[in-house]
């Protein structure tokens, strides 16, 4: 008897449950569906088809097969943006790993004013990429007067081109990254630090470790965890290069710093054409995700 | 002693030198913000780029207001960027109380569908969601800009591990008192969810603020463009004006800093939990 009641009233809390989980998630699972779910399966339907951007009556969607994706392998354009956007990448993840760990430990100290400091190596994160990227662009001035060039200058180094020259444009577009992202990478590397119990850096002192030892036998092995989410994240956010490129090179000079994205949306949105920019967002979309289980598996914990 | 002594100062020179190199920009483009073109490019090459001197004014200010037409595109991102995070954040709060805290049929679903979406970068589907939106006729409208944006897997995210932390008698107690469960949410959990609801909104702006891809996509009229879109059509323009770019750059910067000083704690947190693991 008192087991009925209670699945009774299990069962009418269960209704009442579903009845506020439709009415309270009913807009985001709108939203989601109408603007996630439904061009992710039109992404990869239109794969398959010569969709056009802007269908008139003489362009029927027709399927094509695998065309678009062979297209995609054997096209010289879609082979030198994946080219760029690896060497951005393998340019960008090591030097913000690295540089974010070592400034880390270096703000991981009790001083008077950290708090301050801490906040203005954070700061270039706040700012809109497209305004670094203007004041930048102005750095990266060629000629001997350009604001770089004359500061080099003074260690003798020869003016450079900087972002007109297809070798240095994206090394170049990679520092002024690393360069916004590093201050907030090592504030989430020191929060990593910042679990670490100080007492097995005392049992390290007992045991005669030095402050090198301390660093690799202690601090390295027990970031792992945040250090395999810093490579995940930056990894994910460098395959994404885009708004670097559109608003400082435009892919140039010589398509020298055409990234994926950009080349995505020149195919879908200045070419018109939807069905092979589809193919190259399924191509995208399945690289990220490779990537991030990957790492995620050599490089994680085990949890 | 005298050593501890010097090895402090030294770690104070390492951290001023540090804090030059990240904050220059900064203050190169402010303090060029009120030279004009010719003292700019004269400045560029010695540390006299760095000092405010010379003929200051605020003309190149004068003239983003007059002849650029700055309040429009600041007013456009504005609008958008606070709809967002008043909408959005609201959106994604009821979504994460839902899978933190209800238990109802297709649950397990519903969750999976979320988090595999997580993964999916926006930028590749970002094409097709144009036809979506050009379908819905909402291409060239305010609506096109921000409502693709409300809902985002990763902000439903956040709030899910934040409720199913939430200590459940809190529901019971509200239960055995006759609330309801969306009650519940309004009465008792969004209050209790200030904290989460700041980092979410200040993702929600950042995004809204300083995106250039969407509205680049989505826009044809110029009375529609963004902050973002402007600058970039001022700083690509045949003849640079310098000084009007950095003055743009200024003000487009000025309301982003100012929730930064006001929410340090909140920003800090919020751009770094843009990940899986939370």
């Amino acid at each position: 008897m008192a087991k009925r009641v209670t699945t009774k009233k299990g069962s009418k809390s269960i209704r009442s449950q579903g009845f506020a989980a439709l009415v309270l998630g009913a807009p985001a699972l709108v939203l989601i569906t109408v603007f996630m779910l439904l061009p992710f399966v039109m992404s990869i339907g239109y794969s398959f088809t010569d969709k056009m951007l802007v269908s008139g009556k003489n362009n029927t969607v027709n399927f094509v097969g695998l065309s678009n994706y062979i297209k995609l392998f054997t096209s010289e354009a879609f082979r030198q943006a994946c080219i760029n956007t690896v060497f951005y990448t393998v340019m960008v993840v090591p030097s913000i790993l690295i540089l974010a760990v070592l400034l880390a430990v270096l703000i991981n100290r009790k001083a008077k004013g950290i708090a301050l400091f801490r906040m203005i190596y954070f700061s270039p994160q706040v700012i809109t990429m497209t305004v670094v990227a203007v004041v930048w662009a102005f750095i990266y001035s060629p000629g001997e007067n350009g604001l770089l060039n004359s500061f080099l200058g003074l260690f003798g180094i020869e003016p450079q081109l900087w972002l007109k020259s297809s070798s240095q444009a994206m090394p170049s577009i990679a520092f002024m990254s690393v360069w916004q992202a590093l201050g907030m990478q090592a504030v989430i590397v020191l929060g990593g630090l910042q679990y670490i119990s100080p007492d097995l850096y005392e049992a390290g002192k007992v045991d005669g470790c030095n402050s090198i030892q301390e660093f690799f036998y202690i601090t390295l092995p027990l970031l792992r965890n945040t250090i395999t989410y810093v490579i995940v994240t930056n990894t994910i956010s460098s395959l994404r290069l885009f708004t670097q490129v559109y608003v400082l090179t435009n892919g140039g000079p010589m398509g020298a710093t055409n990234s994926i994205v950009f080349q995505m949306y020149k195919t879908g949105f200045n070419n018109n054409q939807v069905g092979y920019a589809s193919a190259m967002a399924v191509v995208f979309c399945g690289t990220v995700l490779i990537i991030s289980i990957l790492q995620n598996k050599y490089l994680g914990g085990e949890d | 002693m005298g050593d501890k002594t010097v090895k402090k100062f030294l770690f104070y020179v390492l951290y001023t030198a540090l804090a030059v190199l990240f904050i220059f920009p900064l203050v190169y483009m402010v303090v060029s913000s009120f030279k004009n073109d010719d003292q700019i490019v004269r400045d560029m090459s010695s540390i006299a780029a760095f000092i405010p001197y010379g003929e200051l004014s605020v003309q190149n200010y004068r003239d983003v207001f007059q002849k650029l037409n700055f309040l429009k595109y600041f007013t456009n991102s504005m609008t958008i960027s606070l709809c967002s995070v008043a909408i959005g954040t609201l959106v994604n709060a009821m979504m994460g109380y839902v899978l933190g805290m209800l238990q109802f049929k297709g649950k397990n679903l519903l969750f999976a569908v979320i988090l595999a979406f997580m993964i999916v970068p926006n930028e590749s589907i970002i094409i097709n969601r144009f036809l979506v939106v050009n379908n819905l006729k909402m291409v060239n409208t305010l609506p096109g800009l921000m409502v693709p944006w409300l809902a985002m897997p990763m902000y439903i995210y956040l709030f899910y591990n934040h409720f199913r932390r939430m200590p459940y008698e809190l529901v019971d107690a509200a239960v055995v008192d006759g609330e309801s469960y969306v009650g519940i949410f309004w009465k008792i959990m969004l209050p209790l969810s200030k904290p989460i609801c700041a980092t979410v909104a200040i993702m929600i702006y950042i995004h809204a603020w300083g995106d250039l891809l969407w509205p680049t996509m989505v826009t044809r009229d110029d009375s529609l463009r963004t902050l973002p879109q402007a600058l970039r059509s001022l700083f690509q323009s045949d003849q640079t004006l310098w000084g009007q770019v950095f003055a743009f750059g200024t003000l487009a910067t000025i309301p982003v800093f100012l929730l930064f000083l006001t929410f340090q704690k909140q920003f800090v947190e919020s751009l770094a939990s843009t990940g899986i693991k939370g």
